[in-house]
C-alpha cells in the first residue's frame, strides 16, 4: 500500500508539489477565517488603527541579510506609558508630572521620525504640555509646548479627528466633553520652530534640515550622535482632575513586521492573510460554476444535433470571438465595483471555452454503438446522458476545473489592478494596485510588490500543477 | 452615456459668448438667451437627442458613424500635434504598440522554433525538464507583476535601465529612434522572458509527435542527416498546428499589453486605454474598445483564411 503511494507520488511529482502548496494555502485560509475577527478585517481601510506602524518599512529579517554589509536599518520601537519613569512634583498651585522615556540609539543612520500620541482628561483649568529631549551630551532641547486652552472651544471632533493622523497638524482634539487626545509628530511645524531656536549651538546651518536630523545630530557635523536619549513629557496641571491617560512614544523605524509595511502604515502580512480566503473563494467559485455550466451546456448541445445544437454552438462562438478583457473593463466602468458582480462576469465569459470542448467530446461519444443500443432499448435521453456520457467526461472536467482556477485568480487580480476591485475586501490585486499607485517599484519598496504577487503566483502554480497531473491521470485512464 | 457627452458639448459650444457676432444685435438678455436656446434645440433635433434610442434618426446616425470610423473627439487627451480626434490619437500610439509587441513576438517565435526543435531531439535531458517546469509555472505568474519586479531589480537596484519606458525626447528630434530603442529594452526583455518558455514547450511537444510518425523513419533510412530532418521536414509539417498557437498568441497579446504597457509607461495603445479609463474619458474608451475588437476580429479572420490555405485538409464549414 505504501509502495503504491510512493510510486504514485514519484510519477506525479508536479501534482504532489501542487497539493502541498494548496495545503499550505488552506492552512492560511483556516487561520485567517478562525483567528481574525470580522472587525479587524474591516480595519484594513482605517488609518487610525494603523497609526502606530511606520510607513514603508522593510521586513525585520532584512536586517539579518544586511549584516554582512555592516549596515543596519533602525528598528521600530513603541514605548508604552508603563515603560516611562514618572516623577511628580506637587506644589500648592500646580502639579508637575514628568514622564521620561529612554531610548538607546546606536545606528549609523538617522531614524525616520518619532511621534507621541497622548490622551488627557481635563479638569476645570486646562493644563500645559511640554516635551523635552535630553541628549547623551547633556544638551536639553524643548521641542513642544502647548497650553491646551483653545481645545475647550472645539465643539465637534469629527472633522478634526481626521487631522490627528495628518503628518503636519498636531492639533489636540476633543473626544468627549473632557478628554483630549493629540499626537505630536516630529515633522510638524511646531517642533521645527522650537528647534530653530537652538541654531546657535550647531556649527552647521540647520534651517533646511528635518527635526530628527537636528535632534540626533552631533554639534560639529551632521552625523548621528549615538547614546542614550531621554524624551521627557511634562504636564503642568492646575487642578486635581487632570489625568494623563494614554501616552506612547513611537520611534519610527525602517524595519517592522514579518513582511514590512506599506505607504499607509498597514502590515503587509496581515493584508495577505486576509486576502487568502477571498482569492480562493473567487477562484474556486468561478471555476466550479463555469465548469459545470459548460459541462451541461456542451453535453446537451452535442447530444441534440441539427438545429438546436448548431444554434447553441453559434452562441458559444459569439462568446469566444470577443476579446473578454476589454469588454470586462467597459462593463466594469459602467456598473461599478462589486465582488459578486465580478464573479458573475467571470462565469459569464468562462463557460464557453469549456462548453466547446465538452461539445466536441459529446459528439464523439454520441456515435458509439452502446449509446445507440441504449436508445433502442428505450432509455430516455436524459438518462443516457447522465449514465453513460457524464462519467466519462467527469475526470476531464475535474482537470479543466483545476486549470480554470488560475485563470480566474489572475483575471481578478488584473481587474483589481486596474482599479475595478471591490474596495471592502482587500485582495492581492488591490494591494498591487496601491503599490503601483504609490510608485513602489520606482522607489524600491520591494516587499510590498513581491509579497502579494508571490502569493498570486503560488496559488496559480499550485492549481496548474494539480490540473496537469490530473490531466496525465485522465490520459492514462483513457488509454486503458 | 454618449448622449450626455453630446448634450454637454452642444451646451458648452453654443453657450453665451461675447465673441459671437450674432448675439451682438440683441439688446436684452432674454433675447440673447432665446437665440441660444433656439440653436441648442436645432442641434439636438438634428442629432436626434430628444428622441428614444430606437428612433431611426439616431440609429442611422450611429451606424453611419460606426461604418465611417468617425469616433469623435477625446475630452482630455491630445496628440503631439495638438489634435483632439480619437482617430489621430490611436494612429499616433498604434505604431509604438506594434513595435514593441511585434519585435518581442518575433523573438519569441524564433527562439521557440529553434530551441524547441533542438530540445525535441534531446528528450529527457535536464534542460528539457527545466523548460517543461518553467512553461507550467510561467503561465501562473501574472506578467504585469513580473514586469514590476523587473523594474525594481533592473532600475532600482542595478540602475541599468530607466524605470519609465517613455522616451525623453519628442518625435521630431533627431535622436528619437535611439532613445525609443533604449527605453524599449527593458519591456522587450521582460516580454521575452515571460513568453518564451510556453512556446518552446509547445513547439517541442508538436515536433516530438511528428517525429514519431513513419515518414521520419523513412527519411532516416534514406540517409538524410538528422539536422536536416529536424529543421526542414519536421518543422514544415508542424506548420499548421504552430500557426494556430501563433494566431492565438497574437490576439492574446492585445489584452495583456494593457497592463504591461501601463507599468512600463510605454506610449502605446494599452497605455492610452489605461489613461482613458482612469480619467473616465468616454469617447476615447469607446473608440479604443471598438478598434481593439475590430483588430481582434480581423486578425482571427485572416488567420482562419490562412489556415485553409496552409493545410488543405481543413475545409470550411465542418464542425
Amino acid at each position: 500500500m505504501a509502495i503504491k503511494l510512493i510510486k504514485l507520488i514519484k510519477e506525479n511529482k508536479g501534482g504532489f508539489i501542487g497539493a502541498l502548496l494548496l495545503f499550505f494555502l488552506m492552512i492560511m485560509t483556516c487561520y485567517a477565517l478562525l483567528f481574525v475577527s470580522t472587525q479587524s478585517r474591516l480595519q484594513w481601510n482605517d488609518p487610525i488603527f494603523w497609526s502606530d506602524n511606520p510607513k514603508t518599512a522593510a521586513p525585520e529579517w532584512f536586517n539579518i541579510i544586511l549584516k554582512p554589509f555592516g549596515y543596519q536599518l533602525p528598528e521600530h520601537k513603541i514605548f508604552l506609558q508603563k515603560d516611562a519613569i514618572v516623577n511628580t512634583l506637587n506644589d500648592i498651585d500646580f502639579k508637575l508630572e514628568n514622564n521620561t522615556f529612554s531610548y538607546q540609539f546606536d545606528y549609523n543612520e538617522f531614524p525616520s521620525s518619532f511621534d507621541i500620541p497622548y490622551t488627557i482628561t481635563l479638569g476645570e483649568i486646562p493644563p500645559i504640555l511640554e516635551i523635552y529631549v535630553k541628549r547623551p551630551d547633556n544638551l536639553e532641547f524643548k521641542i513642544y509646548s502647548n497650553s491646551l486652552e483653545s481645545v475647550n472651544s472645539l465643539q465637534n471632533s469629527e472633522d478634526s479627528s481626521a487631522n490627528s493622523v495628518n503628518d503636519n497638524i498636531t492639533a489636540p482634539t476633543l473626544i468627549n466633553s473632557n478628554t483630549v487626545s493629540g499626537r505630536v509628530f516630529s515633522s510638524s511645524q511646531e517642533v521645527r520652530n522650537s528647534l530653530s531656536e537652538y541654531s546657535n549651538i550647531f556649527k552647521f546651518p540647520i534651517s533646511g534640515l528635518s527635526s530628527e536630523k537636528i535632534i540626533y545630530s552631533q554639534t560639529d557635523s551632521n552625523t548621528p550622535l549615538k547614546g542614550e536619549y531621554e524624551f521627557i513629557f511634562s504636564v503642568y496641571s492646575f487642578d486635581s482632575d487632570t489625568i494623563l491617560q494614554n501616552l506612547k512614544l513611537v520611534i519610527q523605524g525602517k524595519v517592522f513586521g514579518l513582511l514590512g509595511t506599506d505607504e499607509f502604515r498597514r502590515d503587509v502580512f496581515f493584508g495577505i492573510l486576509i486576502g487568502t480566503p477571498v482569492a480562493l473563494f473567487i477562484g474556486i467559485t468561478v471555476a466550479l460554476s463555469s465548469s459545470f455550466i459548460g459541462l451541461f451546456y456542451g453535453l446537451y448541445s452535442g447530444y441534440t444535433g441539427k438545429k438546436a445544437g448548431t444554434f447553441m454552438l453559434t452562441i458559444i462562438d459569439i462568446f469566444i470571438s470577443l476579446p473578454t478583457f476589454i469588454i470586462f473593463i467597459i462593463i466594469s466602468i459602467h456598473f461599478g465595483r462589486n465582488l459578486l458582480f465580478l464573479i458573475g462576469l467571470f462565469i459569464l465569459f468562462g463557460w464557453p471555452g469549456v462548453a466547446l470542448l465538452n461539445r466536441t467530446f459529446s459528439i464523439q461519444i454520441k456515435n458509439y454503438p452502446y449509446i445507440e443500443a441504449s436508445k433502442l432499448m428505450g432509455e430516455s435521453d436524459f438518462k443516457i446522458v447522465l449514465r453513460h456520457i457524464v462519467p466519462q467526461l467527469l475526470p476531464f472536467t475535474l482537470a479543466n476545473f483545476a486549470l480554470s482556477v488560475p485563470i480566474a485568480i489572475l483575471g481578478e487580480s488584473a481587474l483589481s489592478f486596474l482599479g475595478f476591485g471591490d474596495p471592502s475586501f482587500p485582495t492581492w490585486g488591490q494591494m498591487l494596485q496601491e503599490a503601483h499607485a504609490s510608485s513602489a517599484e520606482t522607489l524600491g519598496y520591494w516587499w510590498w510588490i513581491v509579497s502579494p504577487g508571490l502569493m498570486i503566483s503560488i496559488t496559480s502554480i499550485a492549481f496548474i500543477l494539480i490540473g496537469r497531473s490530473l490531466e496525465n491521470l485522465v490520459k492514462i485512464g483513457k488509454r486503458r | 452615456m454618449m448622449d450626455q457627452v453630446r448634450l454637454q458639448a452642444i451646451n458648452s459650444v453654443s453657450g453665451p459668448s461675447l465673441e459671437n457676432p450674432q448675439l451682438q444685435q440683441f439688446k436684452t438678455n432674454e433675447e440673447r438667451q432665446k437665440l441660444i436656446n433656439q440653436q441648442i434645440k436645432i442641434q439636438s433635433q438634428s442629432l436626434g437627442l430628444d428622441e428614444p434610442w430606437y428612433s431611426p434618426k439616431k440609429l442611422f446616425n450611429g451606424i453611419y458613424k460606426i461604418l465611417t470610423l468617425n469616433l469623435g473627439n477625446s475630452r482630455f487627451f491630445t496628440t503631439y500635434n495638438g489634435s483632439n480626434s480619437v482617430n489621430e490619437l490611436i494612429l499616433e500610439k498604434l505604431p509604438n504598440t506594434i513595435l514593441l509587441f511585434t519585435t518581442s513576438s518575433i523573438t519569441i517565435i524564433l527562439i521557440g522554433l529553434f530551441y524547441g526543435t533542438y530540445l525535441a531531439s534531446k528528450e529527457g535531458s535536464l534542460p528539457e525538464k527545466f523548460i517543461s517546469g518553467l512553461a507550467a509555472t510561467s503561465r501562473g505568474v501574472p506578467d504585469w507583476w513580473f514586469s514590476m519586479i523587473m523594474i525594481v531589480v533592473f532600475s532600482f537596484f542595478l540602475h541599468i535601465f530607466p524605470s519609465r519606458a517613455t522616451p525623453l525626447s519628442s518625435p521630431n528630434e533627431p535622436g528619437y529612434v535611439l532613445d525609443l530603442l533604449y527605453h524599449m529594452t527593458l519591456p522587450f526583455i521582460t516580454l521575452v522572458i515571460i513568453g518564451f518558455s510556453p512556446f518552446v514547450y509547445y513547439v517541442k511537444y508538436i515536433v516530438l509527435r511528428i517525429l514519431d510518425e513513419d515518414f521520419i523513419k523513412t527519411l532516416r533510412i534514406m540517409g538524410i542527416p538528422k539536422k536536416n530532418i529536424l529543421y526542414v521536414h519536421a518543422l514544415k509539417n508542424a506548420g499548421p498546428q504552430l500557426s494556430t498557437i501563433l494566431g492565438l498568441g497574437i490576439t492574446a497579446s492585445l489584452s495583456g499589453s494593457l497592463l504591461v504597457e501601463q507599468i512600463f509607461d510605454w506610449p502605446g495603445m494599452g497605455n492610452l486605454f489605461y489613461n482613458a479609463i482612469t480619467q473616465n474619458d468616454s469617447p476615447l474608451i469607446i473608440g479604443l474598445g471598438y478598434i481593439s475588437v475590430l483588430i481582434y476580429l480581423l486578425t482571427r479572420l485572416i488567420l482562419d483564411v490562412c489556415f485553409t490555405y496552409f493545410d488543405p485538409r481543413i475545409k470550411s464549414g465542418e464542425t
